[in-house]
């Protein structure tokens, strides 16, 4: 069984898209930061989602006692991606060093595609939310 | 058991279904997630297979006031399931958002038709009981 309604379920994964969506658009933001206060150019941040559990709250630990379990999804961490930094040439630029610049490793068509996919699961969040919202107000009517 | 509590069981069950459901969909993008289903009236359907067959001429459901008796509906209990089998992404998650999609406006409208069924069998009840 399940500790949270489905409604706190939904709105963990409204949650957690919502936070996607806003690292991709500051992914996209940062597509041509050079110059960041670590020093460097930008890297691309990734999301990265895990099954919700707060293993020090007291709710949890009481429900795997009484044998329920916390439903959702979480963020567990953003972290930066590793990948290469691009290398392009342009002398004209105060970052230049022997006439190339690091670019950020965002790539915008990456970044699209991520969009795209956060806004479709955040609808699906939002309908999934809807349905169980119906489902109660359903029950509410039981023998009238 | 009889049947408003088997009526009640489903309810429990379809609201149960609903949690599993938004909970696949919030988990749609989790790596390594696998989802997981309800499995409830397959179990039953086997339970009554099995239960011991009425003799012609018997009730096959039995009436608790004729018999006291009404343990021919099977006492059977949801149970969470996780899928292993079906086909698995890149990042080791199962979840196919137009599937868990369909399942979750079926299991509403299961879920709004059993309600409909409670609120009739009220209805008969209260229609009994006043003689109108």
């Amino acid at each position: 069984m399940f500790d949270s309604s489905s409604m706190n379920i939904s709105a963990s994964g409204l949650n957690a898209n919502q936070l996607w969506m806003n690292v991709i658009s500051n992914n996209i933001a940062n597509a041509n930061t050079t110059r960041t206060p670590q020093g460097g150019p930008y890297r691309r941040e990734i999301v990265n989602f895990a099954p919700s559990s707060q293993p020090t709250s007291f709710q949890t630990v009481l429900g795997q006692t009484i044998g329920s379990q916390d439903g959702g999804v979480q963020v567990s961490s953003i972290s930066q991606d590793t990948s290469p930094l691009k290398l392009v040439y342009d002398p004209t630029n105060p970052d230049a060093v022997n006439g190339y610049v690091q670019m950020p490793n965002v790539d915008i068509s990456t970044e699209m595609v991520d969009m795209v996919t956060a806004s479709r699961a955040y609808e699906a969040n939002a309908t999934a939310f809807d349905a169980g919202k119906q489902m109660e107000m359903t029950a509410l009517s039981l023998g009238r | 058991m009889n049947t408003m509590q088997l009526l009640q069981l489903s309810l429990d069950t379809a609201s149960m279904r609903q949690q599993v459901y938004a909970n696949n969909i919030a988990n749609a993008e989790t790596p390594n997630y696998k989802r997981q289903d309800v499995a409830f009236e397959t179990y039953f359907q086997q339970a009554l297979e099995n239960a011991p067959q009425a003799k012609p001429g018997e009730y096959h459901i039995p009436i608790p006031a004729l018999n006291g008796n009404s343990s021919t509906i099977p006492d059977v209990q949801p149970t969470i399931v996780t899928d292993e089998t079906s086909k698995v992404d890149n990042n080791g998650n199962n979840v196919d958002l137009t599937s868990e999609m369909t399942n979750l406006a079926e299991n509403q409208v299961r879920y709004n038709v059993l309600v409909q069924d409670v609120t009739d069998r009220l209805q008969r009840l209260r229609t009994a009981i006043q003689g109108s």
